[in-house]
């Protein structure tokens, strides 16, 4: 392979990113000796709590990481954690000292913390509770401070319902219907003497028999998602994908990288497929659910067209961006939630609106490709090798993807406009998420019509491609992180934002890089014309 | 429209065989014409395009979507720009004749594009877009549109004019003159500011005109509120209610009576002295009737007058009819006991206190908390206006929105001049003018336009994801009332209800005090509606059949897509 020289360099520093996100290891600080009969096995129990039944493992985690900003707490997991607090609401002491971060200055202030320190204690935290109401009720505007004292009284209320015993709802089964009590009512005393006699654990022995009971009635589906999460695919995949790159890039075995490939696919194909079958719905609802399948996309995308074109470069720019969505699936957990909830009312059961998403979605797959070459194209030219010729012949393949892409992208938009028809009976609103889809597309056509002017050489084009999937990056993540308003409601969070703005600034230094370092030669060579 | 470059782009023979054939049949090419459907011009308008709308999404996100129509998306320039793209579009494919089989998927995505363009425009000339607002059980066959105008009603003769206000974001000076009425600046973001104005009229020194601004404040909340007494006081009442609290704001020469603690707790108030007195000062009789109620008669400028104090504060006169609206009047202290009341005079207030069983009346001095008998509540006389009108006066701001709701700027005003006075209408609060003796009604709205036929909604249904707060579905039951009897539908997402050309889709809802759902519904006229979904199959397929026009092409090695630049029909 032609570049596989240089890509050494990239895979070497993704390699370096994914060590540095690992997560460090525990101090063992105060290990919780007292778990009562908190064991990781409660996982598999069904919660109905967010609007639908799920794992108790999933709930678990996702509150103990709403509330700590970590799945585990010291040597507990989350499950174990969450049943040790509900258990708080029937007297049952523990000694966890749950802590929430507070990393906005003015929460900080107001919660008068010792200088330096950026978590409290959730026990004070709660103390807290009437002082924070009053201070969110005060605020008329909503800035930064507010949102963070919000979210603060936000997990002190949760932390209080589940100290409480409220927030643990398990199923009670009377009659082929399904009651969903609070822990607290749940293990009742004449039951837990009852089962005594019969068992040693009698605390599991009621509530796994409760389950069974339920499991008759209601069936099972959320063993499924137990098992899924427990397969920890995203990881999986990811390590896949990373060893298909190596393969491909470091050791210059084809036929292995392909196998990983195909191993990738499978895996992210099963990934989808359980995700829609405990969904119900099409995988692509909120950002993370998109992040996954665009990756999919891309690589689905570029084995084929790779396999036609008989290029081997289409399976390294599939892979290296499959590479990029998955450390974001794995990594940026802060800012792409893994959580299944319901949709809004007008999200739900359309049939446009998944073609429509799922066309935006794949077209941005395919653009990212275009991304992958372009910028590797550019940094290969200023800091290693690339005749001119290889120049030429790659941007070739730069125009295939652009030209799936850009297809695929108007298609989309068309496509929006006949949901929102159906849906609202108007074809085109100026909603910004269409606004700025739209203008990806535009700004993609000015680049491939100024391509055929003397405007856009290859010396130009390329770093023109690579810099216009900012525009992509803004339709598809800061509508939602940066503008935040409109009809479109994927998801909002604060760590969006930053993650843009940094990808905007490294993609605009990569192309101020590669192409200053070229010298004056911009612009002078110019298509025959 | 992605790929006609790559279909034009061809050997220099060929495009030199071209110009030629293109003479021999007729086809000149001007310069214009080749300026106007060349790609530089495309490249041009494409890059402006995306600017124009890069601006408009970040107005919509900071001064919302009103106020990024009215300043991006729905002006002339911005037209003018897409209608550029038009001309852009035609001409290139008008220099692209006659036809040729390789360019085939070209002309189609050109012509789908020239037929969504003709579509919009349709939708924009004739369509409609509005909406509807259902409250339970209640008739409605009006449909709000986004126009706003002024209508004026002359309630005497029943007469209405509209006047249609211009599409801006700024503040704007309509001067237009209808009859003796001058429109002057129009405000369509406004944020309504407090201010002490001079009146307008002349008044009788016995007359109470004050206003007064307090605030109520114990440790948990504060309330500002102002009190006016001011006939020319529209937004400022004399009456206030908060929670239990009931405010009576009274003139200050009725003060001193209710510190009185007088037996009868009975004050009579003059109002043509502006004075008070109670029936103890006057030594006046207070009898019972046979029914067990006090009654007493004063004598007031001749007249004798009878009051039941416990029943009504109107008196009644020698024939025992009532007279609503008499000079003389009289309070029972007794009947304001029982609930918390509190008394306003300006600089005094009075107020009942169980504990003591007495009442108080207490001066009140700027910024000096008085102690009230009412959950530890303290009262602050703020500011004490004797003739001056308080008013609101609406400003011109830029709107901000957060979350898809207005926080700044969501009231629209326009100032209305009238024999030398202005006034301001707004859309929250209507205007009634004598003019020359004539009553008119100015209201500030959206336009409208009536159904053929009515709707009633009859049920509204909302499910609930389970075990949370949050909306499932909703769904309206509705009876539709034409010329064809009433039939029922049912109107829920992604199912509309088609009309007599009208689309009526679910919206939103909203909720009132009672609890009562009032169901939204979007309505909707779009005769571009099969233009624009023709153009746009045309786009898609036109840009498959192009590439695979040009994958054939290239298969056979007729063209090389990237050695070749552009050759566009050369100046005739």
């Amino acid at each position: 392979m032609l570049m596989a020289r240089n890509l050494k360099y990239l895979f070497t520093f993704f390699a370096l990113c994914l060590f540095m996100a690992s997560p460090q290891s525990l101090a063992d600080g105060n290990r919780v000796e007292q778990t009562y009969f908190c064991q990781d096995e409660l996982g598999a129990i069904p919660i109905r709590q967010g609007g639908r039944v799920k794992p108790l493992l999933v709930h678990a985690n996702e509150i103990i990481k709403y509330l700590s900003g970590k799945k585990s707490y010291q040597n507990l997991s989350a499950v174990q954690t969450f049943c040790l607090l509900s258990l708080q609401g029937m007297d049952l002491a523990n000694t966890i000292k749950l802590s929430a971060r507070v990393d906005h200055v003015d929460a900080q202030k107001f919660l008068e913390l010792p200088e330096g320190t950026k978590t409290i204690a959730f026990k004070d935290l709660v103390e807290e509770i009437p002082r924070l109401q009053r201070e969110v009720r005060k605020q008329k505007i909503q800035d930064s401070r507010t949102k963070a004292l919000q979210t603060l009284l936000s997990q002190a209320a949760l932390y209080r319902e589940i100290t409480g015993g409220q927030n643990w709802l398990l199923p009670a089964v009377t009659n082929q219907r399904v009651d969903w009590i609070p822990v607290t009512s749940f293990l009742r005393e004449d039951k837990i003497l009852e089962a005594k006699r019969i068992s040693q654990d009698p605390f599991t022995k009621v509530i796994f028999d409760e389950v069974e009971r339920y499991k008759k009635v209601a069936g099972d589906k959320h063993v499924m998602e137990y098992h899924f999460v427990k397969a920890k695919l995203p990881l999986v995949s990811m390590l896949l994908t990373l060893l298909a790159l190596a393969c491909l890039t470091l050791f210059k075995k084809f036929t292995l990288a392909l196998v990983f490939s195909f191993s990738t696919i499978a895996v992210q194909l099963a990934l989808i497929t359980v995700r829609i079958l405990i969904s119900g719905r099409a995988p692509i609802t909120n950002m993370y659910e998109t992040v996954m399948f665009s990756g999919f996309g891309a690589l689905f995308l570029a084995m084929i067209v790779g396999h036609y074109k008989k290029e081997r470069v289409y399976i390294y720019m599939g892979l290296m961006y499959n590479a990029c969505t998955l450390m974001m699936m794995n990594f940026a957990t802060g800012m792409l939630s893994e959580s299944i909830s319901p949709l809004v009312p007008v999200l739900r059961d359309n049939f446009w609106l998944s073609t429509h998403v799922t066309t935006i979605i794949m077209s941005y797959g395919a653009l990212a490709l275009s991304w992958i070459l372009a910028n590797t194209i550019l940094i290969k030219k200023r800091f290693g090798e690339l005749s001119r010729q290889d120049e030429v012949y790659y941007s070739d393949h730069i125009y295939t993807t652009l030209k799936w892409g850009t297809i695929m992208l108007g298609a989309g938009i068309i496509l929006g406009g006949v949901w929102a028809d159906y849906s609202w009976g108007r074809f085109w609103g100026w909603d910004p998420k269409e606004t700025w889809s739209l203008i990806a597309f535009v700004i993609y056509m000015a680049i491939l019509h100024g391509r055929y002017t003397s405007w856009i050489p290859h010396k130009r084009f390329i770093p023109l491609v690579a810099g216009a999937f900012m525009s992509i990056m803004m339709a598809w993540f800061g509508v939602n992180y940066i503008l935040a308003s409109g009809l479109h409601s994927y998801g909002f969070s604060e760590g969006g934002a930053l993650f843009l703005g940094s990808f905007f600034l490294i993609q605009t230094g990569i192309i101020i890089i590669t192409t200053l370092g070229q010298g004056g030669s911009i612009g002078s060579e110019q298509t025959s014309s | 429209m992605s790929t006609k470059q790559e279909s034009a782009s061809i050997h220099l023979n060929d495009s030199k065989a071209k110009s030629s054939t293109k003479k021999g049949t007729g086809f000149n090419v001007t310069k214009l014409e080749k300026t106007l459907g060349g790609l530089k011009f495309a490249v041009i308008l494409l890059s402006l395009f995306a600017l124009a709308m890069v601006v408009g999404t970040f107005f919509e996100s900071y001064f919302g979507t009103d106020f990024a129509n009215r300043t991006v998306y729905k002006t002339w320039p911005f037209m003018l720009l897409q209608f550029g793209m038009f001309i852009s579009i035609t001409f290139a494919a008008f220099l692209r004749l006659p036809p040729k089989k390789r360019l085939y998927g070209f002309y189609t995505i050109h012509a789908g594009l020239i037929i969504i363009g003709a579509g919009s425009f349709m939708t924009y000339y004739a369509g409609v877009d509005g909406s509807l607002v259902l409250p339970p059980n209640t008739p409605n066959r009006e449909v709000i549109l986004s126009d706003d105008v002024l209508k004026i009603r002359f309630p005497d003769e029943g007469r209405l004019v509209s006047f249609k206000l211009p599409y801006t974001g700024f503040s704007t000076n309509i001067d237009e003159v209808y009859q003796d009425i001058k429109l002057g600046r129009y405000l369509p973001f406004a944020e309504k500011e407090f201010r002490w104005q001079e009146p307008r009229q002349k008044y009788q020194p016995s007359e109470p005109l004050h206003s007064t601004q307090y605030t109520l404040a114990n440790e948990m909340v504060a309330q500002d509120f102002t009190l006016s007494l001011h006939p020319e006081s529209i937004e400022f009442e004399s009456n206030l209610t908060l929670g239990p609290l009931t405010i009576h704001y009274l003139p200050d020469s009725l003060a001193q009576c209710f510190g009185q603690n007088n037996p009868s707790k009975l004050i009579l108030w003059d109002r043509s002295q502006a004075s008070c007195y109670t029936p103890e000062d006057k030594k006046i009789a207070i009898k019972k009737a046979d029914s067990g109620r006090r009654f007493l008669v004063v004598e007031h400028k001749g007249d004798l007058l009878s009051f039941f104090p416990d029943v009504s504060p109107w008196p009644l006169d020698q024939e025992m009819k009532v007279k609503r609206g008499a000079e003389l009047r009289i309070f029972s202290k007794k009947l304001f006991e029982e609930k918390p009341n509190l008394f306003l005079f300006g600089q005094a207030t009075a107020f009942y206190d169980k504990d003591e069983d007495q009442w108080f009346q207490k001066p009140l001095k700027r910024n000096q908390p008085v102690e009230i008998p009412w959950m530890g509540f303290e009262l602050i006389m703020e500011n004490h206006q004797i003739s001056k009108v308080p008013s609101l006066v609406p400003t011109k701001v830029l709107p901000i929105q957060k979350n898809n709701e207005m926080i700044k700027g969501s009231t629209r005003a326009l100032e209305l001049i009238v024999q030398d006075q202005s006034y301001w209408v707004t859309n929250d609060q209507p205007v009634q003018l004598l003019i020359n003796g004539k009553r008119v009604v100015f209201l500030l709205q959206k336009e409208s336009l009536k159904l053929p036929f009515e709707f009633v909604l009859t049920r509204f249904k909302m499910e609930k994801d389970p075990g949370t707060n949050r909306a499932a579905s909703y769904e309206s039951f509705v009876r539709l009332f034409s010329e064809n009897g009433p039939e029922n539908h049912h109107i829920y997402m992604n199912n509309p209800l088609k009309h007599q050309g009208f689309t009526f889709y679910q919206a939103s809802y909203s909720q009132d005090r009672q609890g009562n759902y009032s169901s939204t519904l979007s309505v909707n006229v779009d005769p571009g509606r099969p233009f624009k979904y023709a153009g746009s199959l045309m786009l898609v397929f036109g840009s498959m059949w192009h590439y695979w026009l040009n994958f054939r092409r290239r298969k056979k090695g007729k063209v090389s897509p990237l050695v070749a630049g552009l050759e566009e029909p050369p100046v005739s």
